[in-house]
């Protein structure tokens, strides 16, 4: 192959401080560079209905191209609810000594579970799967880590509806302590989910991060998110379950996602043992607010290598 | 990617030539960019290896000769100053980096090393753009609309405008992947073509559509081209970046060869792409 030798000079080259002081001077500014916080937050606000439309077109997207299509959201979490119930509620007795009704306890450990896992192994792809959406246009990434959290954020809206309706079923089982009463703290839920939402946009941030250099991370995740899911008590109880002088009976006690069960199943109130609490509450919050931030802040870290391979 | 195929502009289809327009301050400044791919799960030479002893694989495995990550090092340290109403042609053989480089200076792709200077907001015109298949094409614009940074009011604004510059008429209300081509690349061209930003760059976005579709889109380029203030134009063909452009860059595997005056540029590459046999390797590997 011949090299290309045109007999055309190149335009004398500039040295890189050359180069920079011609950009200071006719005042340009550095592209793919990471913006300060404040322009960043500010921007991202800006594309807040970007972020809306992108989010609802996700979810409508999602279950198309099967029968059932929407239906698929909410049967999906029921079905895996209906076989930890018929493992731990029905199999293992001993699975939440001093819980009454043991169904209803597994159904909101479980849809709960299922709102943090949603989120984290949306955020994780996100980057990755919209690779030509980043390399098409210039906006804050976080635009597209944030979107799937909102999927998945809205989608729960339905699935914690079925979650009321399945758990005041649960009360007509045989062997599970009888019927479940609504109690006016059923109008917190919308709440707690929010801070679970916020808590896990937090985590799923972080991951976002890392799952866009590193796509290995995407096959590590979901094997600790099902050891979560049972370091949680997801499906039965820690309190009941752990050594008391144990020293990892406090770790799992109070490790955030744990909290955030017991959150919503306080705000059921229908176990004399899991009553609720302030404390419950603020620590949720400070728990929701504090990932949420450092998970942001983590993502922003790497805002200018975004779309890079 | 975009697809490189060469459209020939019709003669009678091309604007009136350029004129040059007085330069004015530097709008774009490119120090010294090197952009690299990394490939997974590349292997050097694979398909054509020959077949090697079962004791000698065995001994090898796990040290593949080049590793699962390939490097592709697409640009290679280019440097160049773009000023106020300068368009600037970029030509270049298939996998030169042409692209690449224009997605570093629109601050899509961050480049390895080097640094990119820019005055405002560089949009990039293209025939890519990204778009959601299984959405329908009403849906579609307007994400494209808030992806390129206007607000929900303009984008309702500017719907039908689109719908009909794109000319889907029905087939707006139906998913994307029923789309012929054309249908999808017209989208796509009238989607990123919603506003007019300070620095434009244009990515083959000629190669759209039939013959009136073209006309029109080379219309809609010149309206555009004369409101931006620096125009970058990436094409294969050397008719219309003559009739579009004030100076003219060539790449060659990620570096810069000839940067000046289009027609000594473009004849110089005119005579390296005859004299030359077969289609190009494209980028180097490392």
């Amino acid at each position: 192959m011949t090299d290309p030798k045109p007999g055309v000079a190149l335009a004398p080259r500039l040295t890189s401080e050359e180069a920079e002081a011609l950009a200071r001077q006719s005042s340009l500014r550095q592209m793919g560079v990471r913006p300060p916080l404040g322009h960043y937050i500010r921007a991202l606000w800006g594309r807040r209905s970007f972020i809306w439309n992108l989010s609802s077109s996700r979810a409508y997207v999602r279950n198309q191209g099967s029968y059932l299509g929407q239906a698929w959201t909410v049967l999906r979490p029921i079905l895996d609810a209906a076989t930890m119930i018929i493992i731990f509620g029905f199999v293992f007795h001993g699975s939440a000594p001093g819980i009454q009704n043991r169904a209803a306890f597994i159904v909101i450990g479980s849809f709960a579970y299922g709102l943090f896992q949603g989120i984290v192994m949306a955020g994780i792809g996100s980057i990755r799967n919209d690779l030509q959406l980043i390399r098409s246009h210039q906006f804050p990434r976080a635009v597209v880590p944030l979107a799937s959290v909102m999927t998945e954020t809205v989608l729960f809206g339905p699935i914690m509806i079925a979650m009321v309706v399945l758990v005041v079923l649960t009360g007509f089982l045989p062997d599970m302590g009888g019927p479940v009463y609504p109690h006016w703290s059923w109008l917190l839920l919308p709440v707690a989910a929010a801070l679970l939402a916020m808590f896990s946009a937090g985590v799923a941030l972080f991951f976002a991060r890392l799952g866009a250099r590193t796509p290995d991370i995407a096959n590590v995740v979901p094997f600790f998110l099902s050891l979560g899911r049972f370091a949680s008590g997801a499906t039965f109880s820690i309190a009941g379950l752990t050594a008391a002088g144990s020293w990892f009976r406090p770790l799992l006690l109070y490790q955030p996602v744990q909290v955030f069960l017991e959150l919503f199943r306080s705000v059921f109130g229908n176990e004399p043992l899991i009553p609720m609490s302030p404390g419950l509450w603020l620590l949720a919050a400070v728990y929701a607010v504090g990932v949420f931030v450092i998970g942001f802040l983590f993502f922003w870290g790497a805002e200018e290598s975004y779309g890079r391979d | 990617m975009t697809d490189d195929i060469d459209y020939e502009i019709d003669a009678d289809n091309l604007p009136k030539r350029m004129k040059k327009r007085p330069l004015g301050a530097p709008s774009v400044i490119v120090d010294d960019v090197h952009i690299t791919y990394r490939v997974f799960g590349a292997r050097k030479g694979s398909t054509t290896q020959t077949k090697t002893p079962l004791l000698n694989r065995a001994i090898s495995l796990g040290r593949p000769d080049t590793g699962p990550i390939t490097e592709v090092r697409a640009v290679r340290g280019v440097s160049f100053v773009a000023r106020h109403g300068e368009s600037i042609g970029i030509v270049g053989t298939n996998g030169s980096g042409k692209s690449t480089l224009l997605r570093a200076i629109a601050g899509l792709l961050p480049p390895t090393k080097g640094r990119v200077f820019v005055s405002g907001e560089p949009a990039l015109l293209g025939v890519n753009a990204a778009l959601l298949p299984r959405l329908t094409g009403e849906r579609n614009i307007t994400i494209g609309g808030l992806a390129l940074g206007l607000s929900m009011r303009q984008v309702r604004e500017h719907t039908p405008e689109v719908a009909e510059f794109a000319e889907l008429g029905d087939f707006l209300y139906l998913p994307m992947s029923s789309y012929s081509s054309g249908m999808g690349s017209r989208l796509r061209f009238a989607i990123s073509t919603m506003q007019t930003p300070d620095i434009l760059m244009i990515d083959e976005a000629l190669a759209t559509g039939d013959a009136s579709f073209r006309k029109k889109s080379t219309e809609r380029i010149e309206q555009i081209r004369d409101n931006a203030g620096t125009v970058f134009f990436v094409s294969h063909s050397l008719a219309s970046i003559r009739v579009m452009c004030t100076r003219v860059l060539w790449i060659d595997k990620g570096l810069l060869v000839a940067d000046g005056d289009v027609d000594e540029v473009c004849d110089a590459y005119d005579a390296f792409v005859k004299g030359r046999t077969g289609a190009s390797a494209g980028a180097n590997l490392t």
